[in-house]
């Protein structure tokens, strides 16, 4: 039973930065329509910075955590400049299909500079800690507290700000806000900044965690964050909130019975039984019918 | 120079028919599926379990047949298409666009994942691996790769002949009409599900068939050959080629392949950085992907569509003694210039 009790400690803290991974990527997808298939490379990209500015420039871990946010926004920014914006007015899967380039060209330019080779960061895992029934260390409860930091000051933004109101103002109608005086193209910016910025930081605690960093640490998280949102309800950020914590707990109970190398065929018999259930998402409202997005 | 040239050839045309198969799904009925490198690489599996024989100590997979090598090809492929018509009917059921992508990569890495993990289905990591000569012997290496060379490209003729033929007929239009628009398809009284579902099951049965003629080709083969990322060339190929259309299709294989595998020569790959030339290699893939959408998305031979919308069908006679354009490619021009509708 202890075994049971110290992997669902761990699945919690995977599933803390899923639920921030998955956010941001619901986030993107709730101002754009579009599903970022190059999402997964944000995060690695954020990963990558902070491992520069900790191994070359020696810099404390709120740096490098800071560095990660920073040069995530900026990729995502890119992203959204680049690509999405140049394919806004077609089809979806166009735009899909386009972010699947894009995917490709930075995850190998990260190959390029970094290698193929796994590195690691060289912070201080801390101490073992037994909180209640779970075993962590300081680092993985850093990890979770910092998770749940963002996640309310994600609340705060879109409940409490005025780029939150007119974020969800564009993901319902972009061209009725546009319409209204909003400035929609300038809030998909800044949406987008914001996105990555989660996403970056989100691939810091992961590369954190996990111990080792590699230019394709974001694609297998890209999966997760895509079942997380979609089986929570895609462009709904605080359903997408309880679909990955949902499937971190799903992960890591499962992980427990069988090997973790099969974390990502649970993940996909999950998204399958979500998709088959409730295609819009277990936290949303709604029959069964056919989804198109 | 020649073998090479056998090589590049050999692959090229077995990646064609993959091609054709991928673009019934993409092309024909617009469901992006990210799913058929699997059904590609369950082709490579099953003909290769069903011809090399009981494995070897160490070495575990299923099966260890010793059939010969054209009811092995037949059989993988029956294999292929009963997986794939589970794949299909929760992706194309009630999914479509984006939902049916997402459903068909998590298919494909959860796949992937399972046969790298689960060692006795195919050996797992390490793969599986046998000498086989479907001619049984008595060949010399070369004139053996000649002849596999003359036999894929008689096979991709073949299989370009039928869907030709097939992308023409009734069925053939009746998925374009589905693809155009569904709702108005189903008020004319066609199936919109069976005609999604059936041309998935065709386009994988014609990945597993290549996936058939790659393990002769190969005759080893691990997960690391069949990365699930890997399917992107031939979306970049069926994009340069022009999607839904066979010629273009089969143009684009060729014009991609040769020119990647030719242009890789020359980028410099010193010993120290192995990764460099695949990682450039997949850069340019991206690129080109992104670039054929933004400028040219319906590539260098586009769908030919007739006057009514439907594919064009002109007989022989029409074809030879044609003296003024007629009035379907006066359409085709047209749809050429709006191409950007193109990618649904």
């Amino acid at each position: 039973m202890s075994i049971f009790w110290i992997s669902l400690g761990q699945g919690l803290a995977v599933a803390a930065i899923l639920a921030l991974s998955s956010v941001a990527f619901t986030l993107e997808y709730a101002v754009s329509r579009v599903v970022n298939l190059a999402h997964g490379e944000v995060l690695t990209i954020g990963a990558f910075a902070a491992y520069v500015s900790e191994t070359t420039f020696h810099q404390s871990i709120y740096v490098c955590a800071l560095v990660a946010t920073i040069f995530g926004s900026l990729a995502a920014t890119a992203i959204n400049f680049v690509v999405i914006e140049r394919f806004r007015n077609q089809k979806s899967l166009a735009t899909l299909i386009a972010t699947l380039g894009a995917s490709l060209v930075l995850q190998n330019l990260l190959l390029i500079i970094f290698g193929g080779a796994s590195l690691s960061y060289t912070f201080s895992q801390g101490n073992l800690l037994h909180v209640g029934p779970f075993l962590w260390t300081t680092l993985t409860i850093e990890v979770m507290v910092s998770a749940v930091i963002v996640a309310i000051l994600i609340y705060l933004l879109l409940q409490r700000t005025r780029l939150g109101k007119a974020l969800r103002a564009v993901s319902q109608n972009r061209e009725l806000s546009q319409v209204s005086g909003i400035p929609a193209r300038a809030v998909v910016m800044q949406t987008w900044a914001v996105a990555g910025a989660i996403s970056g930081f989100a691939g810091f605690l992961y590369g954190e965690t996990v111990g080792t960093i590699s230019p394709s640490i974001g694609n297998g998280f890209l999966l997760l964050s895509i079942t997380a949102a979609v089986g929570g309800g895609l462009g709904r950020p605080y359903a997408t909130l309880g679909g990955a914590l949902v499937l971190g707990l799903v992960m890591s109970i499962a992980g427990t019975y069988v090997s973790s190398a099969y974390q990502l065929v649970i993940a996909f018999g999950f998204l399958v039984v979500m998709l088959l259930l409730k295609p819009n998402g277990m936290f949303v409202r709604g029959s069964a019918q056919m989804v198109r997005a | 120079m020649l073998q090479y040239w056998t090589a590049i050839l050999t692959e090229a045309s077995i990646f064609a028919i993959l091609a054709l198969g991928i673009d019934m799904i993409w092309g024909w009925a617009g469901d992006f599926d990210l799913s058929a490198y699997a059904y590609f690489a369950l082709g490579v599996y099953m003909t290769m379990v069903m011809t090399i024989g009981k494995p070897q100590a160490p070495v575990v997979y299923i099966l260890g047949w010793h059939l010969p090598y054209p009811i092995a090809v037949v059989l993988a492929v029956i294999v292929v298409v009963a997986f794939a018509s589970v794949v299909g009917a929760i992706a194309l059921r009630s999914l479509r666009e984006v939902h049916f992508s997402i459903t068909t990569l998590g298919a494909v890495w959860a796949i992937y994942y399972a046969v790298e993990n689960y060692t006795p289905l195919f050996n797992g990591y390490n793969g599986v691996y046998g000498l086989f000569d479907p001619l049984g012997g008595g060949l010399s290496y070369n004139s053996y790769h000649y002849l596999f060379l003359g036999f894929c490209l008689v096979v991709l003729f073949v299989v370009y002949l039928v869907v030709q033929r097939l992308s023409t007929s009734p069925f053939g239009r009746m998925v374009r009409a589905v693809r155009d628009d569904e709702r108005a398809a189903s008020v004319y009284g066609r199936n919109v599900f069976w005609a999604k579902y059936r041309t998935y099951l065709f386009g994988a049965g014609l990945a597993g068939l290549a996936g058939g003629l790659f393990a002769a080709y190969i005759g080893a083969f691990n997960p690391l050959d069949w990365k699930p990322t890997e399917i992107f060339v031939l979306y970049a190929a069926i994009l340069v080629g022009g999607r839904g259309n066979p010629k273009g299709v089969v143009l684009g294989t060729f014009v991609v392949y040769v020119g990647f595998v030719e242009m890789t020569r020359y980028i410099p790959s010193p010993a120290a950085r192995p990764e460099l030339g695949p990682a450039l290699r997949q850069i340019l893939i991206g690129l080109l992907i992104v670039l054929m959408l933004k400028f040219r998305p319906s590539g260098l031979l586009p769908e030919r569509l007739g006057n009514d919308g439907t594919v064009a069908r002109r007989s022989w006679p029409e074809r030879l003694f044609r003296t003024s354009p007629t009035e379907g490619d006066a359409v085709t021009s047209a749809t050429a210039e709006t191409g950007g509708e193109v990618a649904s």
